[in-house]
Formats: structure tokens, sequence, C-alpha cells
């Protein structure tokens, strides 16, 4: 018994000893969200806090403080500087807004704290990107569509909420290729505010207005409301839709055998930023710079998109989970050490 | 009752007494010590000169905004429209400053353009509350409906930036100190001169008793009108530390404050009925939200309840400074 225990005691040491040579350093990390409206964000944290719990297994504690709750943006900007006040090592942020922590991220670096923002990207030179690009997202779903509709017939889109960064970006993302096919008729672009309700509204004053739509544009969970218009006026079999990534939209999806394939910003982006987080703090450099994007500070992860082909892996992924729940991908630790030299 | 047993009791008591209706704000600076000192004690950084800095330099703008909202209350007036105000001179200033290019010159200008538009508003509100007589609650509701509207049309997004010389500066240092505890002195001498003016007593002695003021000779309407014009010349100055701040035009920025600023003065110990107040408990008021809001995170809150818990300690705090102020007066 006891000498079972020393020995253990001693793989233990050794285990640590070995992990202590790659990873130094214990961090803290601070996480802030300004808005507490869907499970998406929800999910989000939770993914990040999960990330941070899996570097122990590599003998390094990352401590998660988390800042979630309905602000407006100087309210936002108070969580950046609690996190100060803190002392974090790293802030990971989805912000509220583009442009207005400029100032409150330039104070972040002064006092040596690395910087990142997910999910919506910021203007700060003091600051990361690390998410999607929502251009690029936008742009998928209409590639698949054109695809899908062999480059022919009447298309319409619903779009979030009119004059939103990451709206605007994704309808930039659609408009681009839909231009690149000359016979991909885009008739018509409603706003339903990103909300299911409206969505639907929105698809049934269309099909009602433009009865020979061959296709449709929709983001997020607009499109299981769009989806339910289309199944209700029986025209399943002869639109193509984009879909979203719910679970609750991804089982009608393989019950309905709908013509869709879905963009995926994967809740998971912030559990990425944090692994960059983490090895960024290691004092690791990045193999390419992060200067993507139009404030030249992205690194872009890579979109998965589900379709007919991966759609039953898709749903595997999400079995047993609750309806709201949103399909889901992150960088691992071996993932994001591939991008550092 | 007590008097014969105790005849000691009484004067010292009248004394305390005296002292809290002289400083209604009193019971509000006893919260506030209690928080810093919780603040301190869960995260010691949070009081240091960085931390005290960060907090001035979030807040300041609520405070101007409680302030502003302060003079209106006085008169028993209310504004819901004061962040929206903020909103548009934020929106007016940065796209002035951003049209005519950055130097040190053109903002100045802006600056005083934000001036004249958070006047306007004010006036705004003032004729429609005192001389076309609607209730300032739902008048004051509207105007801010109005307000935003214009807003959202000069700048339909957020996100354009403010030129860098000026945020620079607001987040800057001149000799070593920074520069916002030169604006704190300012709004301090501000006030202090405010304070002996007579339109502050003339509004307190309309919200005192709107017909007795009347009767004995206070042109009523034009002290509300001029009390409403204060507050919209406090919400533009609040909105340029927004904008210095935040370094960008949003045309919803200031929409959340308008509440915040009405609960900052009541919990500065200001009767919402008016003619009873003061601009310093207001200022206290603010700075208790502040340090409610930064409390609960320091103390650990887990996420899904920091809204929860940050409504629940400011309601603990408006009801201590009501026990306490109550106590001590009775």
């Amino acid at each position: 018994m006891k000498k079972s225990l020393v020995l253990s005691a001693v793989a233990a040491t050794a285990i640590a000893f070995s992990a202590l040579s790659a990873y130094a350093k214990d961090v803290k990390i601070g996480l802030s969200n300004g808005w507490v409206g869907s499970e998406w964000r929800t999910q989000m944290i939770d993914e990040a806090k999960a990330a941070a719990e899996k570097w122990k297994e590599k003998g390094i504690n990352v401590t998660v403080e988390v800042q979630s709750a309905n602000v407006d943006v100087p309210g936002q900007i108070a969580h950046v500087r609690n996190f100060i006040s803190e002392g974090v090592d790293a802030i990971i942020i989805n912000p509220n807004s583009p442009t207005a922590f400029d100032p409150v991220f330039a104070q972040a670096k002064e006092a040596g704290i690395l910087v990142i923002a997910t999910d919506a990207e910021v203007s700060s030179p003091d600051a990361l990107y690390v998410g999607i690009d929502q251009k690029a997202w936008g742009a998928a779903g209409a590639e698949w569509l054109a695809k899908t509709l062999n480059g022919k017939g009447n298309v319409v889109a619903i779009n979030g909420v009119a004059g939103h960064p990451a709206n605007e970006m994704r309808v930039a993302g659609y408009k681009e290729v839909f231009a690149k096919h000359p016979d991909i008729k885009l008739v018509n672009e409603v706003n339903a505010n990103w909300d299911q309700a409206q969505g639907q509204q929105a698809m049934q004053n269309l099909l009602a207005t433009y009865p020979d739509i061959n296709g449709v544009w929709v983001q997020d969970g607009m499109a299981a409301g769009a989806w339910k218009s289309i199944m209700d006026a029986g025209k399943t079999g002869s639109i193509a839709a984009t879909g979203e990534i719910r679970k609750d939209f991804i089982d009608i999806w393989t019950k309905d055998k709908l013509n869709s394939g879905a963009s995926v910003n994967p809740p998971g982006v912030m559990a990425s930023a944090l692994n960059v987080a983490v090895l960024m703090l290691q004092g690791k450099e990045l193999k390419e710079p992060a200067t993507a994007g139009q404030y030249k500070n992205a690194m872009y992860l890579p979109i998965p998109f589900i379709d007919g082909s991966n759609l039953a892996d898709a749903a595997k992924a999400l079995e047993g989970k609750p309806g709201y729940y949103s399909y889901t991908s992150s960088f691992s630790i071996e993932d994001a050490e591939k991008l550092f030299k | 009752m007590t008097m014969a047993s105790a005849p000691a009791r009484p004067q010292s008591r009248s004394a305390l007494k005296r002292t809290f209706e002289r400083y209604p704000f009193l019971p509000a600076l006893i919260i506030l010590v209690v928080l810093i000192v919780l603040n301190g004690w869960f995260q010691p950084r949070s009081l240091s000169f960085v931390g005290i800095t960060g907090l001035i330099k979030t807040y300041l703008a609520l405070m101007l905004l409680a302030v502003a909202q302060t003079y209106v209350i006085y008169a028993g007036d209310i504004d819901l429209s004061a962040g929206a105000i903020v909103s548009l001179v934020n929106v007016v200033v940065v796209g002035f400053m951003a049209q005519w290019g950055g130097d040190g010159l053109t903002i100045l200008a802006a600056l005083g353009l934000g001036l004249a538009t958070g006047l306007a508003c004010g006036l705004v509100n003032g004729i429609v509350v005192a001389a076309l007589r609607l209730q300032a609650i739902v008048a004051t509701f509207a105007t801010s409906i109005f307000f935003t509207g214009l807003a959202l049309y000069i700048q339909p997004v957020a996100g354009t930036p403010a030129p860098t010389l000026f945020w620079r500066t607001y987040g800057g240092r001149i000799l070593d100190i920074p520069f916002v505890f030169y604006v704190v002195v300012a709004f301090a001498i501000l006030l202090v001169v405010l304070v002996r003016t007579r339109l502050t007593l003339r509004l307190l002695a309309v919200g005192d008793g709107q017909q007795e003021a009347f009767q004995s000779g206070l042109p009523v309407t034009a002290v509300r009108i001029g009390g409403y014009a204060l507050c919209g010349v406090f919400a533009a100055l609040a909105a340029f530390c927004i904008t210095g701040d935040t370094a960008s035009g949003d045309p919803l920025v200031g929409g959340k404050m308008t509440l915040f600023s009405i609960a900052a003065v009541v919990l500065g110990g200001s009767a919402l009925a008016g003619g009873y107040g003061t601009v310093v408990g207001s200022v206290i008021g603010a700075l208790i939200i502040g340090f409610i809001n930064s409390l609960v995170f320091f103390v650990g809150t887990p996420s899904e309840w920091q809204n929860l818990v940050q409504g629940l300690a400011i309601l603990l705090a408006l009801m201590a400074g009501v026990l306490v102020g109550r106590g001590a007066r009775a």
C-alpha cells in the first residue's frame, strides 16, 4: 500500500516535471460577455471554461474569471477595467462594439495584459481577433446554395439586424458569391433581426410574393423559422435553403430530409481563443502573425459546414444534448499548438 | 417621553438630526465608505491609483448625468430623456469631429456644438413640460424616443471613431496626473459655483411647493425650464466623458444610463418629489452604483447571478439609505 503510494507520488512528480519543461507558468484569464440573450453565448462561456480545465492535464493551472451580464458599452468597459484591477494575464472578450474599446484595450496592454476579441472583430491595434471570418461564413452558405441550384434560380435573403457589423459582413459575403453566378437572381432581401418568429413571418411573406423562389439564404435561428414556413407551404421538396446549427433544427433536418446546408459559427470560438491565449502567455510565437481582416489584427478560425454529406455526423455529435445546444467545434490545445513556432 | 429621565439624549439626538438634515447625503456617504472598504478587502488593487483612475473614468459620465438629473428632480420634475441626450450629443460630437478633421480647434468647436445640442434638448424638454404643462414622466419619455431617433438618423450604426488626439488626451496624463482628475476638479468647482446660484435655490423652492412658489412671486415656468436646460448641459458634459472613454460614436450608448442616473439621485438622499436634495449626494449615488458593480465581480459572483446580485445590492443600498436617514431624523 505504502509502496504504491510512494510510487504514484514519484510518477506524479515525474509527470508534473515533464509538463513543467514544456509549460512554465500558471495563468489567470478574464472572460467578458456583454449580452446574455441566447443559449449560444452561455454555451460559448461553458466551453471556454471546459477548455481552461483541460490545461490541468498539461500541468498548468488556467484560472478563469467570468463577467457576463447584459451591459451597455460603458458597462463592458467596466468589465475590462475590473479585469485590469484583478491583475489577469489575458482578457478574452465578446465585444458589444467594434470601436469603443480602443482606449481601454490600450490601457490593458499598458498593464501587460493580452487582449483577444472573439466572435466580433475590434478595431483596436492593441488586441487580437480570434474567431471566424463573418464574411466567409456568409459566403460559404451562398456557395452551397449556388452549387445546389446548379448556378441558376431565384433566391431571397433573410438577414439579421441592419447595420450590425457581423450582419453587414455576412451580407457582403453572399453578395460577392451571387455576383459570380449571373443566372442566380437575388429577388429580395429582408431583415428579420435574428429572431426566429420574425424569420418565419418574413419567409411567409416572401413565399406569398414570389411563388417561384428556388433558394433562400438565411442566417442562424431565423433559418428554423423560415424552414417552418417552407414546410407549412408544402415546398420542402422544391426549395433549397440554408439552415442553422442547433440540435432542434438538425433533428428536423434529418427527419424531413430538408435540402439544406449550414455554415457553422461554433460557440467554441471562445475556447479556441483561450487556447491561443494560454500559448501566447507561455511566450510562444505565432508562425504567422495575426494580420487578417479589415483591422489587420485577425486570426481566422476554420468554418465547419454541415450539408447532406455530413449531416449524420453532426446529428451524432449532438446526441443526448438539449434542443438548444449548438453544433460546435474548437481548437484543441494540440490544434492550437500547431499555429505556434 | 424620555425627556425627564435622560435630558442629555434629546440634545445629542437633535444635533445628529440637524447634521443629517443639513447633509442629506450622509447615509449615502456611509454606504459608499462601506463599499469602498469591501472593494479594498476583496480586491486590494481596485483601490490602487490605477484602479481608482479607472473607476473614475468609467463612472464620471454617470456622475455628471446624475447631477444633470438632480437639477430637474429638485423642482419635482423628472427627465427620462437624459440618456438619449447623451447618445445624441455623442454622435453629434463624433460626427463633426470626423467631418472637420481631428485637430485641436475643430475638436473644441465640436464640443461647443455638443453643448449647444444638449442645451437645445434641455430647452425642448423644459418647454414641453413646464410651458405646455405635459406630465414630465410621459413627455420626457416621448422626447427620449425622439432624441434617440435623431441620433440614429445622424449615425445609424455604432462605430465612427473619434480623433485620436481627443481620446488620447482624455485617457492620458498631464504633468503625470491623469486628465480625468483635472476634469473632476473642474467639475467640483462648477458644482460649488452652481450651488451658490439663485437658480438652485429657486428650483428647490419650486419643488417644495409650486403653488407657494408661484404665489410668492417666483417665475415657476422659467425656473423649471432652467432646470431642464441645466440638465441638458450636464448631459452633454456626460456625453463628452463617454466619448473620451469609448473613442467612438454610438447612437444608443446612453440609453441605459437614464434610470441609473435617477437611481443615483435617490441613493444620494434627494427626494424624488422635489424640494430636497444635494448634487453631492447624486455624485455619491453614482459612485455607489459603480462600486456595487465592481464589488459584485470582485466577490466572485458566478456569471449567471451577476445581474441578479447587482440589482439586489442596489435595492439594499436604497433601503439602507432610507432607513439610516429616517432613523437619524426621527
